[in-house]
C-alpha cells in the first residue's frame, strides 16, 4: 500500500482528510507545524506527502525544500485552499508533483495522489491554465530553447487539461496514448522546474511570487 | 542612570529622581564633592533586587520638599566656606541647573515610568514658567561671570536658551501629543474595517451557514458552499474578478449564476488577456452563458468546465461537460437554444461556434470570436 504523510495546520483538515483516505493508503503519520513535519517525513519517508500552502513557519514551500535536500526521492502533492497563481508556481518549482485545491472531491484525490507516487505529475485545470498563461506571455531567450517553450503537443495537452478532460479522454480526443499523455505533462513539469529563463521569472515576479 | 544611586536617593526621600541629579551636579562643582559622594554611595549602599520600584516612597510633602531644599542650600554654602569650591560659575549653574529640573518636572513629563510614584507630579506651567526664568537667569549670570556678556549678544542668547529650554520640556509632550493622536486615528480605522469585515461576513458567509444547515439535499450545500467560497474569495483577494467588463470577470460572474440556479459546479479558466467591443463582448458572454446553462439543465454531468484562451485577434471559449451528450438531429425544433441563443448570436458578431456532442460522449460547446485586442 501506498505511504502518505499529511501536512496541514489546520488540524479539522488533517483529521477529515486521514479519515478519507485511510482506507486506501496508508497514512504513516501527520504534522501541523512546518519543522516538526520535515524531520518526521525524513524519519518515516513516505511516498507521497500531501502539504498545505499556507502554514506559519515557511509554508509548504519550506517543507518541500528542506525535505528535497535530504531525501529526493519522496513525492510531493500541494494541497491547498489557495488558487493564486504565486502559490502554485512556487510550489510546483520547489518540486511538488502536483497541485489540487481542498474543494477537489475524494475520489480525484485519491487518483492524483496515485499518480504522485507513481512519479507522475498531476495537473488541475486551474494549474495547467496558469503554465499556458506563463508560456504563452513569454518570448523564449537563445540560452535553452528546449527548456524554455512548450512544444505544440505539449501545449495541446495542457489546453485539453484546462477544459475539464481525464487523460483518457485527453489520449482519446488526441488519438494518442495515455502513456504519451503522462510522458507530455511529466516533461512540462520538468521544464517549469528547470527552466531559468528570466521570462518565467519575470512572470512570476509580476504576480510577486519571488 | 549610572549606578542607580540618584534613583535610590529619590525613591528613598520621594523626591523626582530629576532634583537628586541635579543636586549630584551641582555639588560636584563644589570641589567635586557631588561626584566623591555618588561614587560612595554606589559602592556602600547595596543593590536591592527585591525593590522593582514596587516600593516606592509616597510623594514628599510640600514642608519636607522645602526643607531638603533648605539643606542643600546649606551644604553648599558650608562647602564654600570650607573652600571646596571651583569659584563664581557654581551659584548660577546651580540656578540653571535647577531651574531645568523645576521645568521638566512641573511640565508633567515623564521621564521615567519606573518611577511613576515619585515623577506623577501635577503640571503646572506657572511652575515650568518659572523654572526656565531661573534658567535664563542663571545663564545671564554665568555668562557675565565668564565676561562674555554683549549688549546685542545676552537677548539672541537668552532667546536661544529660552526656545532650547522650552523643546527640552514641552518637546517629548507635544511629541507625545501626536503619537496619542495618531494611535487615536490607526485604532480608530482598524475598527472601521473590523466593522465592515464584520459586516460583510455577516450578510454572506452567516446567512450561507444558515441556510445550509436548514438544507437536507447534499447537492444544495455543495452549491451554496461553494458560491459562497467563490464570493468570499473575490472579495478577499481580487475585486476585478467580479467586474463583468473583462472576460473572466463575465465568465466567472456568469458561472456563478448558473451554478447557483442548477446545482452543478463550475470551474472557469482563464489564459492571456484581450478585450473585445461591447457587443462582441456582450453576445461572446451570452452565448457562453447560454452554453453553461443547457450543460447544466440537459447534460446530467456533475461538473462542467469553461476555458477561455484570449490573444490579439481572437478569443476563444470551451464550454465542456462530460455528460450525456446529445445527437443534434434529435434535438427538436422547439428547443432553439442552440440554434438562436449560440449560434446565431455569434454569427451576428462574426463569430463561430462549433458544438461537437455525441451519445454518452459528453458535450463541448467552442466559440470564438474575432476582432480582440489587448
Amino acid at each position: 500500500m501506498t505511504t502518505i504523510f499529511l501536512v496541514d495546520d489546520h488540524r479539522l483538515f488533517l483529521s477529515g482528510v486521514s479519515a478519507e483516505l485511510a482506507d486506501s493508503f496508508d497514512v504513516v503519520g501527520q504534522s501541523d507545524d512546518v519543522d516538526a513535519a520535515v524531520d518526521m517525513i525524513r524519519d518515516a519517508v513516505p511516498d507521497v506527502v500531501l502539504v498545505d500552502v499556507h502554514m506559519p513557519g515557511g509554508g509548504g514551500v519550506a517543507v518541500v525544500g528542506n525535505v528535497l535536500e535530504t531525501h529526493p526521492g519522496v513525492r510531493f502533492l500541494a494541497l491547498s485552499v489557495s488558487d493564486a497563481p504565486e502559490d502554485v508556481i512556487a510550489m510546483i518549482r520547489t518540486g511538488a508533483r502536483g497541485y489540487v485545491t481542498k474543494s477537489i472531491a475524494p475520489d480525484e484525490l485519491k487518483d492524483a495522489i496515485n499518480r504522485v507516487a507513481a512519479g507522475e505529475a498531476v495537473f488541475s485545470p486551474s494549474l495547467a491554465g496558469f503554465v499556458l498563461d506563463a508560456f504563452a506571455r513569454s518570448v523564449p531567450v537563445e540560452a535553452d530553447p528546449d527548456l524554455d517553450s512548450l512544444t505544440p503537443r505539449e501545449q495541446e495537452v495542457l489546453r485539453q487539461i484546462a477544459r475539464g478532460y481525464q487523460y483518457k479522454q485527453i489520449a482519446k480526443r488526441l488519438s494518442i496514448s495515455i502513456k504519451t499523455v503522462e510522458t507530455h505533462v511529466s516533461s512540462v513539469l520538468r521544464k517549469l522546474q528547470l527552466s531559468n529563463r528570466h521570462e518565467l521569472a519575470r512572470w512570476a515576479s509580476d504576480r510577486r511570487i519571488i | 542612570m549610572l549606578a542607580g544611586v540618584a534613583g535610590g536617593v529619590s525613591e528613598t526621600v520621594g523626591v523626582n529622581p530629576i532634583y537628586v541629579r541635579a543636586a549630584f551636579v551641582c555639588l560636584s562643582l563644589a570641589g567635586g564633592a557631588g561626584f566623591i559622594l555618588y561614587v560612595v554611595l554606589a559602592l556602600v549602599v547595596p543593590d536591592d533586587p527585591m525593590n522593582n520600584g514596587d516600593e516606592v516612597a509616597p510623594r514628599a510633602s510640600r514642608p519636607r520638599r522645602v526643607g531638603m531644599a533648605l539643606m542643600f542650600v546649606a551644604v553648599m554654602l558650608f562647602l564654600q566656606a570650607v573652600g571646596l569650591w571651583f569659584g563664581p560659575v557654581v551659584w548660577p549653574t546651580t540656578l540653571v541647573v535647577f531651574g531645568l529640573a523645576i521645568a521638566i518636572d512641573t511640565s508633567g513629563i515623564n521621564y521615567e515610568r519606573s518611577l511613576e510614584g515619585v515623577t506623577a507630579g501635577r503640571r503646572s506651567w506657572w511652575l515650568v514658567i518659572g523654572g526656565l526664568a531661573m534658567m535664563v537667569a542663571g545663564l545671564a549670570v554665568v555668562l557675565r561671570s565668564l565676561d562674555r556678556l554683549q549688549s546685542f549678544g545676552v537677548l539672541a542668547i537668552a532667546l536661544i536658551v529660552a526656545v532650547g529650554g522650552f523643546a527640552i520640556v514641552a518637546g517629548p509632550w507635544l511629541w507625545s501629543l501626536i503619537e496619542d493622536l495618531r494611535t487615536e486615528r490607526r485604532a480608530r480605522i482598524r475598527s472601521e474595517e473590523k466593522a465592515e469585515v464584520a459586516a460583510h461576513l455577516h450578510d454572506s458567509v452567516l446567512q450561507t451557514l444558515a441556510l445550509i444547515q436548514r438544507t437536507d439535499d447534499p447537492k444544495k450545500m455543495v452549491t451554496l458552499a461553494r458560491s459562497q467560497e467563490r464570493d468570499l474569495r473575490s472579495w478577499l483577494f481580487d475585486e476585478n474578478s467580479t467586474d463583468t467588463d473583462t472576460i473572466q470577470g463575465a465568465l466567472t460572474s456568469a458561472a456563478t449564476r448558473v451554478e447557483a440556479a442548477h446545482d452543478v459546479p463550475i470551474s472557469v479558466v482563464v489564459v492571456g488577456e484581450a478585450n473585445l467591443p461591447s457587443d462582441k463582448h456582450e453576445a461572446l458572454i451570452a452565448a457562453a452563458t447560454e452554453a453553461m446553462m443547457n450543460a447544466a439543465k440537459h447534460s446530467g454531468a456533475t461538473k462542467i468546465s469553461v476555458y477561455a484562451e484570449m490573444a490579439d485577434g481572437a478569443i476563444d471559449v470551451y464550454v465542456s461537460d462530460q455528460g450525456e451528450g446529445f445527437e443534434r438531429d434529435s434535438v427538436g425544433d422547439d428547443r432553439r437554444g442552440i440554434r438562436e441563443s449560440i449560434e446565431a448570436r455569434m454569427q451576428r458578431h462574426g463569430g463561430t461556434a462549433i458544438i461537437e456532442s455525441s451519445a454518452g460522449e459528453g458535450t463541448e460547446v467552442h466559440l470564438t470570436m474575432n476582432g480582440a485586442a489587448k
